[in-house]
């Protein structure tokens, strides 16, 4: 097919893509909203995207159907998944890299950790409802655990990758372990580090949804399930737009993190 | 010195049994104590026991679990058939991936699982919307990793085939996906544990059978022994899911494994 | 070489690429006349255009101007007369011995008979019976190298590219490789068209060489090597021409 435009990348044509891109999503809405608005779709089941501007701009000072504007129902969200996520960043992260450093660390945490690992955070839902009760405590736990794997797993396997050589090198210059640990294994570590943030921190925003949908009572995953319950697919779907573009904000946020604190700029995926 | 090293050796010979022997303790001792917060292993063992004298909603345990891994494996199947073809588009024509590449990262940010009202609205409660929610959560890995093993077919091997003359069919089928299909089977085995986390959000929030109806019968009417019964058959089979692909894995691509 | 009948013709070749810095010439018009059944070495220093000039006759880049003609036929992308041994073998990771062997008939669309016992001919050849169903992972450097050789030559070649095929080599299997390959050309005599930037290699095992200057690539001299074969490489005849040449060579740094 598209052989040639491999070889130069960056021969002439790139506007063209370029325009292209644009077309596509351009077509993709106009699609949609003809689709809604000529009645092929019923708008029962989907609403169009200039309705959804307009309620984007009514939701903002009305709290029907689901007893909160917007504005509070993405600051509930991003409160509890940020605390979820953070908690999980402060204590998974370390604890990968001590499991990666020392042997007797990994020797006993390990097995635990295989043990949960398999089980999805969603199922701890109810377990998690019985202990903490129904509030932010039980979803930022259930987001917790959604973004504690991976942060665990890759400053492992992060750390597991520190070049011997420069280990060799630190031992000749009379570094304690603990110092190199410092010093050579955790910055080696941070590239892949980074990639398991950046797993973690999609996890946590979906597993939001689900938290929310199951054991809350604000939230834009309430939203969009209350949205269900009231037959609203507009608010249902200014939900998920809502989430998406959240989402998408905050993996921009993180790169522009990490190319910040990972200078050398290491592998990243 | 010597003495020491084999006191470290033993030490880190015992220490997986010494942890998972400290778990169980724990669990003793919090369910023996606060019987409210988790059940005891005893009681979740005799629970599990039951399931097979007392089926619920008509089926047994198993049936259960062969109901969620058959709304998995359908996904799953349609997830990979379109995913590899989608990813196949968007990464090896420049003009596929402007098109339909800028819609697919348009949508990508929104979680599978807020899918979840929007399909119920289009296609009720039935088995339909859940496999739909699990393709959508299950793809998204596949057509990723697609994309990036054909963007990523190193130039040598596009060359050696323009020197032995491929013609283009040749080319993308010869040589461009055989040489992305060990990333494309990383995918797959991303879909594999994604699908299984989503079917057990689905059947959480509305299903007449399956792991996660189980765990939303258990919290609904306090028996928690059975939520935990569930949730280490969950842990049970997504681990057993992982192995089995491996295996597979190691079948599809020989030149893999290790001499 | 009593008769020398020209099977290829470069005339005037030049590339020259556009990078976001400017423009970089990598090769300036090269004209060169290739005999039938010649063992042709082209020898340079670094990195500079070499390859380039060998892509451009394999078809895989078009130059920037100037044309090759193959038995005074003009010649545009890649030609079935045309094969090509390549520097990091190119051997495809996911297929068997015979499976990378038999890929150019197999693109052509021959049958499996046909081909398997063509790639099996050329397994031999160079020694590799019984690695048929091994893949290249399994294999050392030279075994690899080997079977690009054998994948070239199952093409049916009539001009056999070899883009610094042994660069990559430890200096024992080095040596092995450049006697295994005069012992298969003179068994299966065709045109062959060899890149490398070491002396000693080029006259061990050229008919002609020609050498370039450094960037962009242009044809310095041409030597006539009539020493017979096998060469050694301590006799003083071949250590003469060896001098005359390095003292010719650009350094490359």
């Amino acid at each position: 097919m598209d052989k040639k435009t491999k070889k130069n990348k960056f021969a002439d044509g790139s506007t063209k893509y370029a325009l292209l891109s644009v077309l596509g999503i351009a077509g993709f809405f106009v699609i949609w909203q003809l689709l809604v608005v000529s009645g092929i779709i019923n708008s029962k089941y989907l609403a169009a995207p200039t309705d959804i501007i307009k309620l984007f701009f009514v939701k903002i000072a009305e709290t029907a159907p689901d007893g909160n504007t917007l504005q509070v129902n993405v600051f509930s969200s991003l409160r509890v998944s940020l605390l979820g996520l953070f908690t999980a960043l402060i204590l998974g992260i370390p604890l990968g890299w001590l499991m990666g450093w020392y042997r007797w660390v990994d020797r006993f945490v390990t097995p635990l950790f295989e043990i949960i690992r398999p089980i999805p955070p969603i199922s701890w839902i109810p377990l998690t409802i019985l202990w903490l009760g129904i509030g932010l405590k039980a979803q930022a736990f259930i987001i917790f655990f959604s973004a504690f794997i991976p942060c665990v797993i890759n400053s492992y396997t992060g750390i597991k990758q520190t070049s011997p050589v420069l280990i060799n090198v630190a031992k000749t210059f009379g570094a304690t372990n603990f110092t190199i640990f410092i010093k050579v294994g955790i910055p080696s570590s941070l590239p892949i580090t980074f990639a398991g943030i950046r797993v973690a921190l999609g996890n946590s925003w979906s597993t939001l949804v689900a938290a929310e949908m199951l054991a809350s009572s604000a939230g834009l995953g309430y939203m969009i399930l209350m949205g269900r319950a009231f037959a609203r697919p507009d608010i249902i779907v200014l939900g998920m737009l809502v989430i998406g573009v959240i989402g998408a904000i905050m993996t921009a946020l993180l790169e522009f993190a990490e190319k910040k604190i990972v200078k050398w700029g290491g592998r990243t995926r | 010195m010597k003495q020491r090293n084999l006191f470290l050796e033993i030490l880190y010979a015992v220490l997986p049994a010494v942890s998972i022997a400290c778990l169980l303790v724990l669990w003793m001792g919090v369910s023996g104590n606060r019987p409210d917060l988790i059940p005891t292993p005893a009681e979740t063992w005799s629970r599990f026991a039951d399931t097979f004298d007392k089926p619920i909603m008509r089926l047994s345990f198993f049936g259960h679990i062969l109901a969620s891994l058959r709304r998995v494996m359908t996904a799953l199947l349609i997830s990979w058939s379109a995913g590899i073809l989608f990813g196949i588009l968007i990464g090896w024509s420049r003009t596929g991936k402007s098109v339909f590449g800028s819609i697919f990262n348009m949508l990508r940010p929104i979680p599978p699982l807020a899918w979840i009202p929007l399909i119920t609205i289009w296609f009720g409660i039935g088995e339909t919307p859940k496999i739909l929610i699990v393709v959508i959560g299950s793809i998204v890995p596949v057509i990723v990793n697609t994309q990036s093993g054909m963007e990523r077919v190193e130039q040598l091997y596009l060359d050696v085939g323009t020197v032995f003359h491929a013609n283009s069919r040749q080319l993308l089928f010869e040589i461009a996906v055989p040489s992305a299909l060990p990333t494309i089977l990383a995918g797959i085995k991303t879909s594999i544990s994604t699908g299984w986390m989503v079917v057990l959000a689905a059947e959480m929030l509305g299903a007449k059978s399956g792991v996660g109806f189980l765990i939303t019968r258990g919290m609904d009417s306090g028996d928690t022994a059975l939520v935990l019964v569930a949730m280490i058959a969950i842990g049970i089979v997504g681990a057993l899911l992982a192995v089995f692909i491996s295996f597979v894995e190691r079948m599809i691509c020989p030149w893999l494994r290790k001499k | 070489m009593a008769e020398k009948k020209i099977r290829l013709r470069l005339d005037k070749l030049t590339k020259i690429y556009h990078t976001p810095e400017g423009e970089f010439e990598a090769v300036h018009e090269v004209s060169l006349e290739v005999q039938d059944r010649e063992f042709l070495v082209l020898l340079g220093p670094g990195h500079c255009g070499k390859t380039v000039l060998l892509n451009m006759i394999a078809g895989l880049e078009a130059p920037s101007s100037g044309s090759f003609y193959l038995d005074e036929k003009e010649v545009r992308g890649s030609h079935g007369a045309v094969g090509m041994v390549f520097q990091k073998t190119g051997l495809m990771p996911w297929k068997t011995v015979m499976q990378n062997v038999e890929l150019g008939p197999k693109m052509a669309g021959e049958d499996k008979k046909t081909r398997r016992e063509r790639a099996k001919k050329y397994i031999d050849l160079v020694g590799l019976s019984g690695f048929e169903n091994s893949y290249p992972s399994q294999l050392s450097g030279g075994m690899k190298q080997r079977v690009g050789i054998a994948r070239a030559y199952t093409n049916n070649p009539e001009i056999l590219l070899m883009d610094e095929p042994f660069g990559a080599l430890d200096a024992q299997t080095r040596y092995a490789m450049e006697d295994e390959l005069i012992r298969i050309w003179e068994q299966e005599k065709r045109t062959i068209i060899f890149v490398t930037n070491n002396i000693e290699e080029a006259a061990y095992l050229g008919d002609r060489i020609v050498l370039f200057s450094e960037c962009p690539a242009r044809v310095k001299e041409i030597y006539e090597i009539d020493l017979p074969r096998p060469r050694n490489n301590v006799d003083p005849n071949f250590l003469h021409i060896r001098q005359v040449i390095a003292a010719n060579t650009d350094l490359a740094l």
